[in-house]
């Protein structure tokens, strides 16, 4: 699982590539850091190289949400694959991101 | 300018780190207060009189004035509250906090004849007591005075446009000007008094909803944003919700529920009773739904939403929506949005195989 932080103006992205799994949890936890420092900023998570996410992802993103709501900002999801979409769907979560 | 008004000038600028002092100890006093007397307010405000503010009161009445300590509006607070009521409920918080010189203290609300309108706000004089700061190295800090101004947002609106028209061309206003000035005042105390009676019936209105929902009495209470919330705080999808939780032993995460308001009367409910009933109806279906769909998985953790979610889309779905139906519903719950169709299409696929519609009725 790889994770790749840039900055574009006021917006901070997070480019996620692989499975967001249990066992990448926790680096990745670990890699979305600068996000919650950064979460006044616009927050893009950008799943396209992304195949899967676990529940221990879904708590990631979970987090990246709740310092960003906690700020007045928001995260958007970008180009989740019919997997994720299917995550998000089951376990309810779908409404509570800016799915593009 | 005479030696007195100098002389009070020179204790002014001697006195002003002190008076900054103050102003910073009171403006956190009001609104330390205010929050733990939970008092919506406009504005809290404090400011303190500018040289050139003193000197031009000192040359209109400098003879008043013994010494600095005799004018009692150097340090000025001001709160801006939404409503009449709040005004003399900040009083009583203001009294409560500081020592009231009430001999100076004047309400201009109750100066004006029964047939004349104008400048409405409450004037305190005070002093911080002990309680709130005692410093033996600054002991004027409990004997400087300063004014509290409470006034409603309309009647701060009226007079401060009224200092505008009033003081700004500094010239005398003809009377006629002055009568139409005055008669706005009297305008804005009946709006002010309507938006205090608006306040105290929508209050009591939620109150009555709140006793209805309680006694199970639902298919009187008409659904909008207000019922709907009374609702949802009787947690009416907490069962649904453990049931699938249970299914795969997940934590639930509290999320808003107030946006299905929409999707319930777009679903034609009209009373939460239309509400309970379309919960009543679905829910089975939706717990299956829930099932089908997570218990392939090893996900343990779901939102709060999801049983509501499920009611939602096997309501459509039993009720011939499809997937146009679906794409709507999410509409309703996502907003305008390219994904949704994409969503209404996989819940589509995802809930085909089931069987819908059976009525529990």
């Amino acid at each position: 699982m790889k994770t790749e932080i840039t900055h574009n103006g006021n917006q901070i992205i997070a480019s996620f590539e692989g499975r967001l799994d249990t066992a990448a949890a926790v680096q990745t936890a670990e890699d979305v850091k600068p996000l919650l420092e950064a979460a006044n900023k616009e927050i893009i998570l950008e799943c396209e190289k992304m195949e899967y996410i676990s529940s221990s992802g879904l708590r990631i993103f979970l987090s990246i949400r709740k310092e960003a709501a906690a700020h007045g900002s928001k995260v958007i999801v970008r180009h989740i694959n019919n997997d994720i979409r299917q995550v998000f769907m089951m376990t309810g979560f779908i409404s509570l991101f800016v799915i593009e | 300018m005479d030696l007195h008004s100098e002389m009070i000038l020179a204790e002014y600028e001697a006195q002003l780190p002190v008076y900054k002092r103050l102003e910073g100890i009171v403006q956190r006093t009001l609104e330390d207060a205010l929050a733990r007397n939970g008092l919506l307010v406009t504005a809290v405000g404090t400011r303190i009189k500018t040289l050139d503010s003193l000197a031009g009161k000192l040359a209109l009445k400098g003879g008043k004035y013994q010494s600095l300590t005799d004018i009692t509006d150097i340090l000025g607070a001001r709160i801006i509250t939404f409503y009449t009521d709040d005004v003399d409920r900040i009083a009583a918080m203001a009294e409560q906090l500081f020592e009231i010189d009430w001999l100076n203290s004047v309400d201009k609300r109750k100066l004006h004849q029964i047939d004349s309108f104008g400048y409405n706000s409450l004037h305190y004089i005070c002093r911080l007591p002990k309680s709130i700061v005692d410093d033996p190295e600054c002991p004027v800090l409990n004997t400087i005075r300063f004014e509290l101004q409470l006034r409603t947002t309309l009647q701060h609106a009226w007079a401060s446009i009224n200092h505008d028209i009033g003081y700004k061309t500094g010239v005398e206003i003809p009377r006629d000007y002055i009568r139409r000035i005055n008669r706005l005042a009297g305008i804005l105390e009946m709006a002010d008094d309507e938006f205090s009676r608006i306040r105290t019936e929508i209050t009591d209105y939620r109150r009555r909803v709140q006793a209805l929902v309680q006694k199970g009495k639902l298919d009187d209470v008409q659904l909008d944003g207000d019922t709907f919330n009374s609702f949802l705080q009787a947690r009416p999808f907490d069962n649904l919700n453990k049931r699938i939780a249970s299914i795969n032993q997940a934590e639930i995460q509290e999320v808003p529920l107030t946006h299905y308001l929409k999707v319930f009367i777009a679903l034609d409910c009209k009373t939460l009773g239309d509400v309970q009933r379309l919960i009543k109806r679905y829910e089975e279906d939706a717990y299956r739904l829930a099932r089908h769909q997570l218990g392939a998985t090893d996900l343990d953790i779901i939102s709060s939403a999801v049983g509501v979610q499920n009611i939602c889309i096997v309501c459509v779905l039993s009720t011939g929506g499809g997937k146009l139906g679906l794409k709507r519903l999410f509409e309703h719950i996502n907003g305008h949005n390219s994904e949704n169709e994409a969503i209404a299409e996989l819940t589509f696929e995802l809930a085909k195989n089931l069987q819908y519609g059976t009525d529990k009725d």
